[in-house]
């Protein structure tokens, strides 16, 4: 481990020969600036030394580069949402399309050595006992690192296997168990206790959560949204009672119960309700129970849908079909059976908060569509009442917890899906770690570990010109039959060695920091003339920020102004030709990357 | 004749029926204004409904063109073919091209039409099949169909079903894998369908219903000294043939204008007068959802008749005027006292 360098380097300054740590908030600020997919990443991944690891053929180093971060990396590069994806700087503008980032996940996962040995190292116990409800991802990151800190930790689950959704919620064809249960167990292996089967609630068979309050120094509940969202409907829709019509069902509950073992069946035709992963999975469960038509109809368009193009297309190819611009406004039955639904027509508004599409209802387009099962799934919410002691919520309903991670009672924290609302498996998971490290904080009267920058001289360009042009690899997938005979089999079948490989090439490697030491340089512009975007520009000065990391560049075209030339590590695709190009060696490159220290 | 300075700069992408259509009335009400149609086809204007006549011997691509090359240069119509639109900004009014050129715009007609829609659980099969919406594509099929050869056509839309027309009439064997898109763009009832199909088995098709046979396996490439495909269904039947030809309708083209400041659903939404919610921007022919006051509803309008008023329609309303779609077309599917089936689809002779 090197020494916390002291905030200098004037802007072109001559970079270390050595390895170093920093503290300069203008390293910090670069890495976050920089690095576009981890900062995207709620739980902080660092992409670039993962995907460098896997060109290196490190796989087993790959994995553990993930672990560091996020504690499933296995089931994460099936599953993960890919907020990372969407700021990749090789999909900006012009770059084509972003680096198959959670597929290279997967790789690190399924292609590490089969003996591969996890690698972590523990602090001395603390003697604090913490107590988690909840063994979803949340709970789980959070147990895991809390355990890793030293503490004795206790999760109370009441379904009899741990996962949350990830087992209750995501079909197998997505997530298969194995994967799901090895990542648990080794996330949980450091002497996390998991008691299954254990409710916490009030009432016969429950365990109050006073008795919690009681035995553990703090409690972090991290119970998700377990309750389905009620449909709303109109006129004599608008007070009746769905779920004891035959053919209503509620996607969470429906996904539920079949993942508790309930054998669930469809009618023909099937209409799913909603625009979440809920929706798809009901819709691609469906198809595989043998419905003969399943349709998603969502209120705005199929462009608007949270969830990745690949998932919608493969939905696609087992029949599924979306239906846009239609919000239901009552449904129709004969006796007690469901026969159909009746929409109205929407039209596109504004944007809600959060960044969802707005609908707007047109008065007077009402149209019926006939259906023999509804599946409901437009949303989840949180459940309080196991509580008995009252927490301050929100106005969503969501429990509000204050910048330490700690609610409005003394000790008690929480995380996940139960803080935020229906989220993702990533942000739970990045949520969860944030938490434990807040109750580590509060348990310990001091913050035991830091945020530095790890800055690493690197010889040579990592890359080819030649990689910028690859194009993105595609998943290979398992064949119709197969998929929908065995209705566990799993679709995605995992990049092969050699499409990894080129995958990983794609990668820009953003982590790379290129600069120019000024002194050096002899103003002979070979490396702007290389260059394969306006990546080296000419500049009289670089405006600092609030936070002391560099700013925007001040650019000019004057040459008795030019103070230096300087890389806009924004434009640069790590390339290298630069580097190449330059007579006097004077382009350097290091390697710059977030890591944390014990304080 | 150079173009007024503050002129205007129309914009059109596509330069199918409604695009050249829109170039035609712009270059009129706007004698001074720049028109400009960016499209990614290498042929000049040509009428796709004529392309059956490939099968006829027909293959001269001349023979197609709608205009001749002076047209364009005496309507001062300048048309940058082989040039894929990648990305539209709606705000600043500006067009990017593939290869990464900008170009400004002070109003935008989208007329980028669609292309054969294929079900994404026959995308694997792509390679195997032969497309037939454009000219290249229609020579490259026909090239492959010997003499008294056997095509075999999924799906069935109109645009295969006229196909069909000249196939039988040429002496050639079709068989028709029918489904849900059979008829297409007409809606048909499950009471009308029997009969339409009896009338295309009258007219020489050979017709199997894709559901009767469990749906489509899988298509392969046939072995040697056979058919060059095999279609396999899942109850274990088969068909050989010479090509495999997919009519499955048309999706719109917008992968573009995601992220334009447009509404899309499936095709561009737009009011009655062709504008999308992009201030300056229209949108004409197969790409767009027009919003139907009678119906409540956004639907599409296809057939050439209408896809060339949409076309005029959108450029009158761009050059000042504010005019409602009305259909130029009737969208009844019937069968004549001949026996045969008519569709207002097919009138363009
Ligand atoms: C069908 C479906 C598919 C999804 N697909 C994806 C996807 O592909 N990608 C993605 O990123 N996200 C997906 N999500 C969202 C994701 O699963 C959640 O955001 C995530 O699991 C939330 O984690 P969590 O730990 O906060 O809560 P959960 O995973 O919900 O876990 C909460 C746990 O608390 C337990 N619990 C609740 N109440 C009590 C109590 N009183 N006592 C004891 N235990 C209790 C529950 O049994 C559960 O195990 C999906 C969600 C669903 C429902
Ligand atoms: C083989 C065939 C036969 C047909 N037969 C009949 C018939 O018998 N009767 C009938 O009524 N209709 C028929 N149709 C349908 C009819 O052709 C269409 O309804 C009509 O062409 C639609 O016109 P359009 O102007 O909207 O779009 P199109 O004619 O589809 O033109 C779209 C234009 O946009 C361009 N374009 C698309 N994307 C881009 C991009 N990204 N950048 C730049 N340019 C782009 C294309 O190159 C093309 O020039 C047939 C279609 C086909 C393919
Ligand atoms: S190119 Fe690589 S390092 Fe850069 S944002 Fe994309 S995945 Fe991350
Ligand atoms: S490595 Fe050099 S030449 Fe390549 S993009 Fe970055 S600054 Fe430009
Ligand atoms: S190539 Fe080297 S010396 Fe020449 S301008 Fe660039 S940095 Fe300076």
């Amino acid at each position: 481990m090197g020494e916390i360098k002291p905030p200098s380097a004037a802007p072109g300054a001559a970079p270390e020969q050595r390895e170093y740590l920093s503290d300069d908030p203008r390293d910090i600020g670069w890495v976050k600036q920089n690095v576009p997919c981890q900062a995207a990443c709620p739980a902080g991944t660092n992409v670039p030394v993962y995907i460098r690891e896997i060109i290196e053929r490190q796989f087993g180093r790959s994995y553990e580069t993930n672990r560091e971060a996020n504690v499933l990396p296995g089931i994460l590069g099936r599953i993960c949402s890919r907020p990372c994806e969407s700021q990749c700087r090789h999909g900006w503008p012009g770059n084509g399309e972003p680096v198959a980032i959670c597929h290279l996940k997967r790789v690190a996962a399924d292609m590490k050595d089969a003996g591969h040995r996890i690698t972590e190292s523990l602090y001395s116990p603390t003697g604090k006992r913490v107590a988690i409800v909840g063994a979803g991802p949340a709970g789980v990151a959070a147990a895991h690192d809390l355990s890793l800190l030293g503490h004795d930790v206790v999760i109370f689950e009441r379904e009899e296997r741990p996962g949350g959704m990830l087992r209750y919620g995501i079909p197998e064809f997505r997530l298969p168990r194995d994967t799901l249960d090895i990542e648990l167990h080794n996330a949980l292996r450091l002497g996390v206790q998991i008691r299954t089967g254990a409710e916490i609630g009030n009432g016969e068979g429950r365990i109050p959560m006073a008795k919690l309050e009681k035995e553990f120094d703090a409690v972090l509940l991290a119970t998700g949204c377990m309750a389905a969202s009620p449909l709303p409907l109109q006129g004599d829709w608008e007070k009746r009672e769905l779920r004891g019509i035959k053919g209503v069902e509620y996607g969470l509950d429906f996904l539920v119960q079949m993942h508790r073992g309930v054998k669930k069946t469809v009618g023909r035709r099937v209409a799913v309700v909603g625009a979440g992963f809920t929706a798809l999975d009901c819709a691609r469960v469906a198809a595989r129970l043998g419905a003969q038509e399943v349709t998603i109809h969502i209120r705005t368009a199929e462009e608007y849908i949270p969830v990745t193009q690949e998932e919608i297309f493969e939905a696609k190819r087992e029949g599924v079909r979306i239906k846009g611009l239609r919000t239901p406004v009552r449904l129709t039955a004969e006796g007690n059976r469901l026969t159909g639904i009746q929409f109205v027509q929407n039209r596109l508004g504004g944007w809600r908060a959060g960044g969802r599409r707005q609908a707007i209802p047109i008065e007077g387009s009402e149209f019926h569509e006939p259906c023999d099962t509804i599946i409901i799934a437009i949303g989840q919410q949180t459940v309080n009442d196991f509580l008995g002691t009252k927490l301050e919520l929100d106005r969503w309903g969501n429990v509000r917890v204050g910048e330490d991670g700690m609610t409005s009672h003394k000790g008690i924290f929480a995380a996940g899906d139960y803080v935020n609302g229906a989220s993702t498996v990533i942000q739970a998971v990045g949520h969860g770690r944030q938490v434990a490290k807040r109750i580590d904080a509060w348990l310990m009267g001091r913050e035991r570990r830091k945020q530095v920058v790890r800055i690493v001289p690197v010889a040579q360009p990592l890359r080819e010109r030649a990689f910028d042009f690859i194009p993105r690899q595609h998943m290979p997938t398992a064949p119709m039959d197969e998929r929908m005979k065995d209705g566990d089999h799993e679709v995605e079948l995992g990049l092969d060695d050699k499409l990894a490989f080129e995958e990983a090439k794609r990668c820009y490697l953003c982590n790379l920091r290129y600069q120019i030491d000024v002194d050096r340089c002899i103003f002979c512009r070979a490396c702007i003339e290389v260059a394969p975007r306006n990546c080296i520009k000419l500049v009289h000065g670089v405006e600092v920020q609030e936070d002391g990391a560099y700013g925007r560049l001040l650019e000019t075209k004057e040459w008795n102004q030019v103070g230096a030339i300087w890389i806009d590590n924004n434009e640069c695709i790590r390339c290298g030709q630069c580097y190449k190009a330059c007579p006097v060696q004077c382009i350097s490159i290091s390697r710059c990357e977030l890591t944390e220290v014990e304080v | 004749m150079a173009t007024a300075k503050n002129a205007r700069h129309h914009v059109v992408i596509g330069s199918g029926v409604s695009g050249s259509q829109a170039a035609d009335t712009l270059r009129e009400r706007e004698p001074d204004a720049r028109v400009t149609i960016l499209t990614l086809s290498s042929l000049l204007f040509y009428n796709r409904y004529d392309l059956p006549k490939v099968f006829r011997g027909h293959r001269d691509w001349r023979e197609f063109l709608a205009y001749p090359a002076e047209y364009y240069k005496d309507h001062r119509i300048e048309v940058r073919r082989c040039s894929r639109v990648a990305g539209v900004d709606g705000p600043r009014r500006t067009i990017t091209l593939e290869h990464k050129e900008e170009i400004r715009f002070d109003t935008l007609l989208v007329a980028s039409g669609g292309r054969g829609y294929l079900p994404e659980e026959l995308a694997e099969f792509r390679p195997l099949m032969h497309p037939f919406a454009s000219y290249t594509e229609a020579v490259t099929a026909a090239s492959l169909v010997p003499d008294r050869g056997h095509v075999i056509m999924l799906g069935g839309d109109m645009i295969g079903l006229d196909l069909a027309r000249t196939l039988i009439d040429t002496r050639h064997r079709v068989t028709l894998v029918a489904g849900a898109q059979t008829f297409w763009p007409h809606e048909v009832s499950d009471e009308e369908r029997p009969g339409l199909i009896a009338a295309l088995e009258k007219m020489g098709v050979e017709v199997i219903e894709s559901h009767d046979a469990g749906g489509i396996a899988t298509i392969e490439q046939g072995a040697k000294g056979l058919s060059a495909r095999r279609v396999l269904f899942k109850d274990g039947t088969e068909l050989h043939g010479d090509v495999v030809m997919p009519f499955f309708g048309l999706s719109p083209s917008v992968e573009f204008m995601l992220g334009s400041g447009t509404d899309i659903e499936r095709g561009l939404l737009v009011n009655p007068a062709l504008r999308t919610t992009c201030e300056g921007i229209y949108a004409a022919g197969d790409v767009c959802q027009i919003w139907s006051d009678a119906e409540k509803r956004y639907r599409f309008f296809y057939g050439w008749k209408n896809v060339r008023a949409m076309g005029d329609l959108a450029a009158r309303n761009i050059t000042g005027g504010d005019e409602p779609w009305v259909p130029a077309q009737d969208e009844k599917l019937h069968i004549g006292s001949d026996g045969k089936i008519q569709s207002p689809f097919w009138e363009y002779h």
